[in-house]
């Protein structure tokens, strides 16, 4: 889908931005490049649209190397999305959604209709269309700015650190929603971020790189973790990179014991008449669930397992199926013995 | 007073008309040079110290002088309402010009930048982006060179062509106070009609600068 052939840029003060860069992006897949800056991640990113050009080497965008197409057409043709929006301050939100259908020519009133689906996809009411940028939050512009970038429907993506300038709880609810439009429309996706977790949180594929424009790896976010090619990597990727790891695996293979076993702790789970836990309770004291340790369901992380473990006041997470039924309780031991028994892959 | 109006009524009208035009034609005119003028001057950088200084010299030539030099450069005689228009012109693009500039200047960057990368050829991108995004900062010079020039055009009537002007060389000659207290009048209107007249064109161009942040 997008190709990256021994891509060198180099400006004219002399810096390499790029070296060489050689990189697939798969189709219907998010790629994203990390690294700290300076790395040549978003020069690499602009390579695609050729909002910079390449001193040597070739990128392909569905097959058809870039230098060889109309810049404006090209850029109508793939979506984009910068750190605080961009927007036009100008135009009210649905015209700045219908920003690429308008270049395109379509009907006023297709672009129009087109623009409110998706400010509704996005998650903003329908009140919102007439307002003009500057009456949004940055979060709320964040989503119009990814509207717009749908509004042509284009199969190809570029998102230049477009959750950064967000506050932490705001970026982490744009980034759920993101991944949850990823699923329905399977667009590729190159993403360009300085931070490693949001990489390894949205990526399919993540390719880190190094100063001077060096691609250090390639790979999926699990095998990065697992297997940090090199000491940079590794560096990069943290200290704590065994722990987001088990972010990747899922609790479903996670043996757990009956509820009612017996076991080593003063503190009893209360459980309401349908066996729905309630909380924990000691000698006439009580934790309600949401403040001592939780549930999970087979379709939680081993991360969110352990978490609940250490917040536990019993030291134990609670397994509920799908009706909120307990089902099963884990403590960290039959965490840390699970994983242990999981041989870790360091296969390369 | 009343006297003075009910007799030389046709007269004022004229005069207030001519005032209108001498005025108002510059400020179209200078417009028109100027744009394209700052625009240059915008996108290719090295233009923009040479056009500020000679906009800067060009505003500083005396009024009076430029009505008595310009009919040697352009052939025209004294009397004609040509000189008048011609000086104006200049004024309003050394005034526009820097206009024009700060206005594109005051585009954001990374809002040039992100209407590029979604496909803006240059042209759609200055009217359509630049341009409309400009007018606030372009409109309020607009309203510095319209009431400049209403007042300057009354310097002309010392040459003979000065629309409203003409009222005061006349009172003056003759010792006779109500032309000149019309001629200040009309004036001091005038330049309020207009100033108001762009101040609703601009709320008409750009409901958006009017909303507030959050």
């Amino acid at each position: 889908m997008i190709t990256f052939t021994a891509v060198t840029k180099q400006f004219p003060d002399g810096t390499v931005a790029v070296d060489e860069l050689t990189l697939d992006l798969p189709e219907g897949k998010i790629t994203v490049f990390v690294g700290p800056s300076g790395c040549g991640k978003t020069t690499s990113l602009r390579m695609i649209n050729r909002m910079v050009e390449p001193t040597s080497g070739q990128v392909l965008v569905q097959g058809r190397d870039v230098m060889t197409q109309d810049p404006a057409e090209l850029r109508r043709g793939i979506g984009y999305v910068i750190q605080a929006a961009g927007l036009l301050p100008h135009r009210t939100v649905v015209d700045n959604i219908a920003t690429v259908p308008y270049l395109l020519g379509w009907d006023k009133r297709r672009a129009r209709s087109t623009a409110l689906e998706l400010l509704e996809r996005v998650g903003l009411p329908a009140a919102y269309a007439k307002r003009y940028p500057s009456q949004l939050s940055g979060g709320q512009q964040q989503r119009v700015g990814v509207a717009r970038a749908l509004a042509a429907d284009p199969p190809i993506m570029l998102m230049d650190e477009p959750f950064s300038a967000v506050d932490p709880v705001v970026r982490a609810q744009l980034q759920a929603e993101f991944l949850r439009l990823q699923q329905d429309l399977g667009k590729t996706i190159a993403f360009v971020t300085h931070d490693i977790d949001e990489a390894v949180k949205l990526g399919d594929l993540v390719a880190v790189f190094r100063q001077g424009g060096h691609l250090a790896q390639v790979d999926t976010p699990e095998q990065l973790l697992a297997a940090p090619a090199n000491d940079f990597v590794a560096d990069f990727v943290g200290r704590d990179r065994g722990i987001r790891r088990l972010g990747f695996r899922l609790a479903d293979t996670l043996p757990v014991q009956p509820v009612g076993a017996p076991r080593d702790s003063e503190w009893v789970l209360d459980l309401d008449d349908l066996g729905r836990p309630r909380g924990w309770s000691r000698r006439g004291e009580t934790a309600s669930m949401q403040s001592g340790g939780g549930t999970f369901t087979t379709g939680d992380s081993l991360r969110t397992v352990l978490d609940l473990t250490l917040t536990s006041p019993a030291g134990v997470a609670v397994r509920v199926d799908q009706d909120g039924v307990a089902d099963g309780t884990v403590d960290h031991a039959a965490i840390a013995a699970h994983i242990q028994g999981d041989t870790v892959r360091v296969d390369r | 007073m009343l006297q003075y109006l009910s007799t030389s009524g046709p007269a004022v009208l004229s005069a207030l008309g001519q005032h209108v035009v001498l005025a108002l034609l510059p400020v179209l005119i200078g417009l028109a040079i100027a744009l394209p003028v700052g625009y240059l001057a915008h996108r290719f950088r090295w233009l923009y110290p040479p056009l500020l200084s000679l906009s800067s010299v060009l505003y500083a030539v005396p009024s009076l002088a430029l009505f008595v030099v310009l009919p040697v450069i352009l052939g025209t005689q004294i009397l004609d309402p040509l000189n008048i228009v011609v000086a104006l012109s200049v004024y309003t693009v050394a005034l526009l010009v820097r206009t024009v500039i700060d206005g594109l200047a005051s585009v954001p960057t990374a809002v040039t930048a992100a209407a590029t990368a979604v496909g803006f050829r240059p042209l759609g991108l200055l009217l359509r982006v630049e341009l409309p995004i400009a007018v606030p900062v372009i409109l309020a010079g607009l309203r510095v060179a319209t009431v400049s020039n209403v007042s300057l055009v009354s310097v002309g009537a010392l040459l003979g062509v000065g629309g409203l002007g003409a009222l005061f060389t006349d009172g003056l000659q003759r010792n006779y106070l109500a032309p000149i207290i019309t001629g200040i009048v009309l004036s001091v209107l005038l330049a309020l009609v207009l100033d108001t007249a762009i101040v609703g064109v601009q709320r008409v161009l750009t409901p958006w600068s009017r909303v507030g942040s959050r």
